[in-house]
């Protein structure tokens, strides 16, 4: 799944308009290709009007349904023909008074009914399906839903057409259904499997499903046979269903684009849809069609909306939504509403590639950044100014006073080795950072010689902290000191925890030399500044001025 | 003689210092500076003679700071950790460029460059920094035609017809340019490209005649040597 996405989506950046081309053409022909197996051969006349009348006992459950049909044209005369009746209740079918089939038993005495399926198909004997007249019957009864009143409908068709046309329109959609459920269950693992539990990619994964469910219920009548009294539960688990789309697509879309007025926008969805839910109660159709309606409405929106935002993907979601309304005009009610789902669908997994290649990009620029933060890490202890600076005051020890020299050169060791220990993490036990801040002090008091001391008060052992950040502050306040008359330059560390945040305090008692503002802002404070989004993403605040008694940065992790 | 150091680094600093002393012996007056502000007052408040500049040449303004000691009439040796800097600075007229770590050989042979008269730098001079009121204008030394010294200062006379006045002593130049320019007169430095022929005028005087047609002295004792080098 993962595979054909990438695939499609490479598809889609080098072929950008084909894809669509090609997309919208298949679709179209899918429909076509419907429409050709709707058709029948047979031309007929029914002489009624969809009405249960006088036919219906009104006190009694049993009922007779008589209706002529003319057939008044046929080009394949080989072929037979087939009756399609759609009607409620239990009955036996005649032709020119000869029983062609049963639907259900019918109740008798002593027996109760068994009922029928809505929608059954007879077969007509060649020898009764010559052009002109021809008497059809129904005899049964109806003991459920007799408040439905439902008409019964009978249509003649090709009987070969009449039962090859649900299985083109099934194979259809349940390649549709098939790709939706892949799409639900690579969507969940998605979201199990992944770090971030992003909501987005759940609500897919549930729409998805949903849809998948919506496509099995509506198109399950052609091959399971229902009986007429569980007609309804069929319609209602679709309306239910449909209800829960038209809910969720619009939220979704609000995630997606990061729409602003969420909940207002949530419950005023919700509210229509109740609205529409009990103003069309038991008219499934309608109250489903106004469902979708809504939705898309509101879909629309909020692509439009994200669309002026200039946010990625807008364009081409409101493109899609108003494609799924120009096809849904043109189209009989519920395969333009399959149409204009799909559509919709389509849009969002579109949607989810632009995501997943942001994704990956802002994973792909993080990695970048981690390595170069790495880099910037072990390069401060190779880069010129610090180790040919020291190797020259080092000579200078060792030609002049060689003991010391000595301790000089394991200072500079042991400030190498946390170096190394460290270099590859994010984050470092504090103890560890306050021991190469102390090295580098050593360091530096044999370079520069100005006695320099480290305090530190709070000190919670169990803490971390990005590598070299203090370290980076006190390269800075050596470098921005003036050497103090007498005594020596100390640097002060704090750390006290609050309720909701942490703050490590580090003073620099130390008279300031004068420098540009914009060198204290240089690459030092980018290098904190980074590491801190690295480990906190934007959980804290980096504060560095100076005070009277010398320099104070603050650093804020809250949790 | 004065020698100013400027280096921000206690130990190096006593270092430079303390081998300076030992080269030059006699009586030499060094004054330390730490950081470049304090050593620009420094300049300021006296003449010094050499310039010994640890400058950090990888920040934007590296060179921009060098700019402004090289224009001085002083001579500038660099003493610096970023060497791969090197070139850039020669370029803009130091007398030489120490490598950090070094070592009292090194320092000796820039101080000798420093002590010994005639070309030392090589080919590497492109500009030279000409102090415009505060700021600085850098002159490329392939529009000079001919330097002429004027007491303390220098005249560059320029391919556009215009003069510049130049803090550095015509011997102090004479170290840095390169191998194009040939000191030909106790007051005048030629570029050899703009020359065009020696005329002997009455009375025994030597002249070369520049190609604008200009009429430049030759010196006594350098006509020999300057025959030679045009035949």
């Amino acid at each position: 799944m993962h595979f054909s996405i990438r695939y499609l989506f490479y598809l889609y950046l080098m072929y950008k308009s084909y894809f669509f081309a090609v997309l919208f053409l298949l679709m179209f022909t899918s429909c076509k290709y419907y429409k050709e197996y709707v058709t029948t051969d047979v031309t007929y006349d029914v002489d009624y009007d969809h009405e249960l009348n006088d036919w219906h006992m009104p006190d009694s459950s049993s009922f007779k349904f008589q209706t002529e049909v003319v057939i008044q044209k046929r080009k394949n005369h080989s072929e037979s023909l087939g009756l399609q009746i759609n009607a409620f209740g239990a009955f036996d079918v005649y032709w020119d008074g000869v029983l062609v089939g049963k639907n259900g038993q019918m109740a008798k005495s002593g027996q109760s009914e068994i009922p029928g399926t809505e929608t059954s198909y007879y077969q007509i004997p060649k020898k009764l399906s010559n052009l002109g007249k021809h008497n059809v019957t129904l005899i049964g009864t109806q003991t459920y839903n007799k408040e439905a009143k439902r008409g019964i409908d009978v249509k003649l068709k090709s009987y070969l057409q009449l039962h090859r046309s649900p299985l083109i329109v099934v194979s259809f959609m349940n390649l549709m259904a098939g790709a939706f459920l892949i799409a639900a269950i690579y969507y969940f693992f998605l979201y199990i499997n992944s770090a971030r539990k992003e909501l987005a990619v759940f609500l897919f994964g549930i729409i998805c499903l949903l849809f998948f469910f919506l496509l099995i219920i509506e198109y399950v009548k052609y091959y399971l046979d229902i009986p007429y009294n569980q007609f309804y539960t069929r319609l209602k688990i679709i309306g239910w269903l449909t209800f829960a789309i038209s809910m969720l697509v619009p939220w979704y879309f609000m995630l997606q684009f990061e729409f602003k007025r969420k909940k207002l926008f949530l419950a005023l969805l919700f509210i229509v849809l109740l609205a529409v839910y009990i103003g069309y109660y038991g008219h499934f159709d309608i109250s489903a069609a106004y469902f979708t309606i809504t939705a898309r409405f509101f879909s629309i929106v909020i692509a439009i909306d994200a669309a002026i935002r200039k946010t990625k993907g807008g364009l081409i979601v409101a493109a899609g939504l108003l494609a799924g309304v120009v096809v849904n005009y043109f189209m009989f009610y519920d395969f333009g509403l399959f149409i204009a789902f799909t559509i919709l669908v389509l849009c969002m997994l579109y949607l989810h590639t632009i995501r997943a290649k942001a994704m990956e990009e802002a994973h792909n620029a993080s990695l970048l950044l981690s390595s170069r933060l790495q880099l910037e890490l072990i390069k401060k202890n190779i880069q010129p100014h610090f180790l040919r600076n020291t190797l020259t005051s080092l000579i200078d020890w060792i030609e002049e006073s060689p003991k010391e020299g000595v301790v000089f050169i394991r200072a500079l060791a042991e400030e190498f080795d946390i170096m190394n220990d460290i270099a590859e993490d994010t984050l470092i036990p504090i103890r560890q950072e306050i021991d190469l801040c102390r090295r580098h002090l050593e360091v530096m008091s044999f370079r520069k010689e100005i006695c320099y001391e480290w305090q530190e008060e709070g000190i919670d052992e169990n803490e971390t902290i990005p590598p070299a950040i203090f370290h980076t502050i006190i390269e800075n306040g050596i470098t921005h000191s003036f050497p103090p008359n007498e005594g020596c330059i100390i640097f002060y560390l704090k750390f006290t925890k609050e309720k909701q945040f942490k703050e490590y305090t580090l003073l620099t008692f130390a008279k300031n030399r004068q420098a540009k503002k914009e060198k204290r802002i240089g690459t030092g404070f980018k290098y904190i500044e980074a590491r801190l989004t690295e480990s906190y993403g934007t959980n804290w605040s980096f504060d560095s001025h100076s005070v009277e008694k010398g320099w104070e940065t603050t650093i804020k992790i809250f949790d | 003689m004065k020698i100013l150091i400027i280096e921000d680094e206690a130990r190096i600093a006593k270092r430079i210092e303390r081998m300076t002393r030992d080269f030059f012996d006699k009586e030499v007056q060094i004054l330390l500076c730490d950081s470049l502000e304090n050593g620009l007052l420094a300049i300021e408040q006296n003449s010094i003679d050499l310039l010994l500049l640890d400058l950090n040449l990888n920040g934007e303004d590296g060179f921009e700071i060098l700019q402004t000691f090289v224009a001085g009439p002083f001579q500038t040796i660099i003493i610096s950790a970023y060497t791969d800097k090197a070139i850039t600075a020669f370029n803009y007229g130091v007398l030489d460029f120490v490598p950090k770590p070094f070592d009292q050989n090194r320092l000796a042979q820039a101080f000798t460059r420093y002590a010994t008269s005639g070309k030392q730098s090589g080919n590497n001079l492109r500009f030279l920094a000409v102090r415009k009121a505060k700021t600085f204008r850098l002159v490329p030394i392939n529009e000079i035609i001919y330097i002429k010294g004027a007491g303390i200062y220098t005249e560059l006379h320029l391919s556009n017809g215009k003069i510049e006045l130049h803090d550095k002593s015509l011997e102090a130049l004479e170290k840095l340019l390169p191998e194009t320019f040939e000191r030909i007169h106790k007051s005048y430095i030629l570029c050899w490209d703009r020359a065009d022929k020696i005329v002997v005028e009455a009375g025994g005087k030597y002249s070369i005649q520049l190609k604008s047609g200009e009429l430049l002295p030759i010196g006594r004792s350098k006509y020999k040597e300057i025959k030679d080098k045009l035949l």
